[in-house]
């Protein structure tokens, strides 16, 4: 165990740089337990908050923390309203089902909360979505988290299995095809089956407008299609779409209705609370305070920042979890609270308070959502090992005059993640040269402070992409220029259009993920997975025999990869076919001005088209095809059958054949050899067959590599590849960031090699664990300030950073009480590091450390 | 022998009649529980004729 001031001694421009803290009192704090001395919660109700916070986290799948389970509430008055509901349209069924949840549900109030507002009937309990997936209820039924009465729960799963998504979709598809989707090795499983699903809410809408205001339009919508059917002549090629637009505008209005009067069933209880409860004044003030909010809002526009996070949070909970699930917490949250800070801070007009009120707001905001259980399968819970689910919004960036888009509310929402202290959510600061100091400084606090986020992204590259993907609008109204700004991460790394509309509103418009790895060894086996599921997995693209060539290697995966690509997105596209006929999400589309204008559902409007996939594992396929190249055909050393020979004995009896495979150059070194063949990888196939797609929305999927726990999980189903890897190890811990450990030529060369990759792209996520002693030095800001300068000329997409010491990371594994604060990132999201299987952690221990030498720090221009 | 019902429990609270989901003989019931992790309340629909559960307890 070292202290933080044992730092080491650099060299640089005829200077002596010396790496000791650039607060001398951490000099004395022991390099194993740093994490835990750096929460500084901004209020003592947040210091109990976050002590009593019921945190949702799974690890392996398993909830950490006892008494979390499935409630029943919401699928029995789901299903009640279902059966009840028999023979009317669809649209009216789906908000009828809404608003007997909302009026039946149980309401939840918390001591010392401020922000209210649950989806289940205890807090401790998360809802499920039998119309989404039974077999994830099944999953649920069968283990200790499941609904009670387990009967009951039971019987509402059994009837909807007839008519669940997956029910409707399966049968557009071979059955074989599915069976390899299952597996989840190649391929994620369909979305039809899974229920998981993702949306960025036009939160703007109720913010702005209040939902009475949103009611009013859909009633003037309705009054106008009616009178339009009277009309004289009777056009029955235009007249009978208002049939359809009259039934979403009546849905919309009911779900508005439904939510106004939950809200304020928000407000009776937090009244009854303050005068039959509690004792303390001061509370009771407090209570009647939040009985004043949610009897205002959502019904009506939101005054102040107070008024503004609560609506925010009731319209989370309708969109991600009760009229139907997603995951995320997509928002530009920053831009979205402005006004309302303004009201509140600055001109103190209404709900006034001071700047450390706002951070208080937020990181109460922050413990909120660390507590939002997510309904997941075991297999969803186990991609996302130690959290409870994807939880990111984004700050920072450019707004549509192309002006710097930080604010004070910006610095308000960094300064509270700094200092509570929380996985998540997570946060995306959009980097521009055009973002303030102060700004860039409250980013680089959280960064230096260890807690992955946030996590980086290029604004201009986000920006043009919103703009080229408009450019396939099917109504001819994507986003145009000054709205091609407005762009937040969906989840984790995919940009999309967030405002009053054109917003994502299902994953079948992009997400879900695809298995380069196991593609790449089911190519050397004619399509058949031999170390995992023992079963055809694709199709017959040749024996090793037939292999003369590293061409024909190279086209055996293109073939494996355009039959998985394709299967994935037809997949996705069935379900929106379904989705906006079964699914329909009335208050999604009572709060999109497109789907208000129009009289659609949100799952059928597409104006913004915005296809991506998630390839997972690229690298180690992409390293594995270099080794191929350079010892089987460059410099045959070996042949194919032996390479062969040595993966199907899991390298036994290879061990120098493994050596000299795993030495072979790998992707993050500034290698031309390695970088020249992967750059054509993800340029050609990767990116440019799946460009080759249309989506439902007419435009093309791009690839937004990147990895979440995936890369856990499927390399434990991917056997023994060409880069020296053997079977079961985990691949590839980001979409473009190099194997972990084999990055040796520091932090500059892995820059350079990924800059290499420019076509074909939407996005690709870099991790980088950068050292500890540099970054919380007195030059820690000027290395990493010049680091992001290089790293956006050299036009990159992403970065996150690990700024977390193998010394603590030990030690938490030692004694994993005592740290409880230690936050990692693991790709795409951060957790606690003790909520972490063992496994996983030791993925993070084994990425490399980089350390900043003088080349690098010439490369970088530091000016010190 | 007449039946105890919702209606004489003390976490009985009538709906006013101007709420957006006011029925006749409509109220909340709000109980409140605790657990390691501290204090909440839960506030169910409930009318005043139903059958008093486990939690009934005598309005004073």
């Amino acid at each position: 165990m070292n202290d933080i001031a044992s730092a080491k001694i650099l060299e640089y421009k005829g200077k002596t740089l010396n790496f000791t803290p650039e607060d001398p009192t951490e000099a004395k704090i022991p390099s194993d337990e740093l994490h835990e001395h750096l929460q500084k919660p901004s209020t003592a109700r947040t210091k109990r908050l976050k002590e009593r916070c019921r945190w949702k986290h799974a690890s392996a799948g398993e909830f950490i923390e006892k008494n979390v389970t499935a409630g029943i509430e919401r699928m029995r008055y789901l299903t009640e309203a279902h059966k009840a509901s028999e023979g009317q349209p669809e649209a009216i069924r789906r908000a009828l089902g809404l608003a007997n949840v909302l009026n039946k549900s149980t309401l939840v109030l918390q001591e010392d909360e401020f922000i209210v507002g649950y989806h289940a009937e205890d807090p401790n309990m998360f809802p499920l979505y039998p119309e989404l997936s039974h077999m994830a209820v099944q999953d649920y039924l069968m283990s200790d988290y499941s609904p009670q009465p387990a009967d009951e729960a039971a019987a509402i799963n059994a009837y909807w299995k007839p008519h669940s998504l997956q029910s409707k979709c399966q049968p557009y598809f071979d059955p074989a095809d599915l069976g390899r989707m299952y597996q989840v090795s190649s391929m994620e499983a369909p979305s039809f089956a899974s229920g998981y699903n993702s949306i960025v809410p036009p939160y703007e809408t109720v913010l702005e407008d209040g939902l009475l205001a949103r009611i009013k339009l859909a009633e003037k919508h309705i009054a106008e299609a009616q009178a339009d059917m009277t009309t004289f002549p009777w056009n029955g090629t235009k007249g009978l779409d208002n049939i359809a637009k009259i039934d979403n505008w009546k849905a919309m209005v009911i779900a508005c209705k439904a939510v106004i009067s939950w809200a304020r069933r928000h407000a009776r209880l937090a009244r009854i609370v303050a005068e039959n409860f509690e004792t303390d004044p001061k509370r009771q003030a407090e209570l009647l305070e939040i009985a004043d909010i949610c009897h205002r809002i959502p019904a009506e526009p939101c005054k102040g920042l107070k008024d503004a996070m609560q609506a925010k949070f009731f319209t989370f909970l309708i969109c991600h979890a009760i009229e139907r699930y997603a995951s995320g917490y997509a928002q530009k949250e920053d831009t979205l609270l402005w006004p309302y800070y303004k009201a509140s801070v600055i001109d103190k007009k209404f709900q006034p308070m001071d700047h450390m009120g706002a951070v208080e707001l937020v990181e109460m905001e922050r413990l909120k959502i660390s507590e939002h259980g997510a309904g997941k399968s075991r297999a969803y819970r186990e991609i996302f090992p130690g959290s409870n689910d994807l939880f990111i919004l984004t700050v920072g960036g450019t707004n549509a005059k192309g002006e710097d888009a930080c604010n004070d509310m910006t610095d308000a929402i960094l300064e509270a993640a700094k200092r509570i202290r929380t996985a998540e959510p997570s946060i995306v600061f959009r980097y521009s040269k055009k973002n303030r100091d102060k700004t860039l400084r409250w980013v680089f606090e959280c960064v230096r402070d260890g807690l992955g986020y946030p996590s980086i992204k290029h604004d201009e590259i986000g920006t043009e992409q919103m703009k080229e993907y408009a450019k396939f609008s099917l109504n001819g109204n994507g986003a145009t220029d000054e709205e091609a700004h407005n762009w937040v991460n969906v989840l984790c790394m995919s940009p999309g259009i967030h405002g009053r509309r054109k917003t994502q509103k299902t994953r079948s418009e992009g997400g879900g993920s695809i298995f380069p790895a196991k593609l790449l060894e089911i190519s050397l086996n004619d399509g058949y997975d031999w170390s995992y599921a023992d079963m055809q997995l694709g199709p017959k693209t040749g024996q090793l025999a037939s292999l003369k060539t590293f061409e024909d290697v190279w086209e055996a995966f293109r073939k494996q990869y355009q039959y998985a690509i394709n299967l994935c997105i037809s997949t996705k596209d069935v379900s929106r076919y379904f989705e906006q006929r079964f699914l329909q999400m009335p208050f999604v589309s009572a709060i999109d001005d497109g789907c208000m204008e129009f009289g659609m559902d949100a799952n059928a409007l597409s104006e913004q088209p915005n296809g991506w996939h998630n390839p997972i594992t690229t690298i180690v396929a992409a390293n594995s095809l270099v080794a191929i190249k350079k010892l089987v055909f460059d410099e045959k050393k070996y042949t194919l059958d032996q390479l062969s020979q040595a993966l199907k004995a899991n390298w036994e009896g290879f061990e120098e054949m493994r050596v000299d495979f795993k030495r072979a150059p790998k992707w993050g070194n500034d290698d031309d050899y390695a970088d020249a063949i992967i750059t054509r990888f993800y340029e050609e196939i990767i990116g440019g067959e799946m460009r080759k797609i249309t989506n439902y929305s007419g435009g093309p999927v791009m690839p937004t590599g990147q990895a979440v726990g995936l890369y856990m999980e499927v390399g434990s189903r991917t056997g023994p590849t060409p880069d020296g890897r053997f079977g079961g190890e985990a691949a590839d811990d980001g979409g473009i960031s190099p194997y972990m450990g084999t990055d040796k030529k520091g932090p500059t060369a892995v820059l350079r090699s990924v800059s290499k990759v420019q076509k074909n792209q939407k996005g690709n996520l870099l991790n980088q664990r950068l050292s500890v002693p540099i970054m919380r030095s007195k030059h820690g800001f000027e290395i990493w300030n010049s680091y992001m300068k290089t790293w956006h000329d050299l036009n990159i997409d992403h970065v996150q950073f690990n700024v977390v010491s193998t010394d603590e990371m030990r030690a938490a594994q030692r004694e994993p009480e005592k740290h409880h604060d230690l936050i990692v990132r693991v790709s795409g999201y951060s957790a606690r590091f003790v909520d972490i299987p063992t496994y996983g952690q030791n993925t993070i221990i084994a990425r490399q450390e980089q350390d900043f030498s003088a080349s690098d720090l010439e490369f970088l221009n530091v000016e010190i | 022998m007449e039946t105890t019902t919702c209606r004489q429990c003390a976490n009985f609270f009538p709906l006013p009649k101007d709420a957006d989901d006011y029925e006749a003989g409509k109220a909340d019931c709000v109980r409140e529980k605790e657990d390691e992790k501290g204090k909440y309340w839960l506030s169910k629909p409930i009318f005043e004729n139903s059958t008093r559960c486990e939690a009934f307890h005598t309005k004073r």
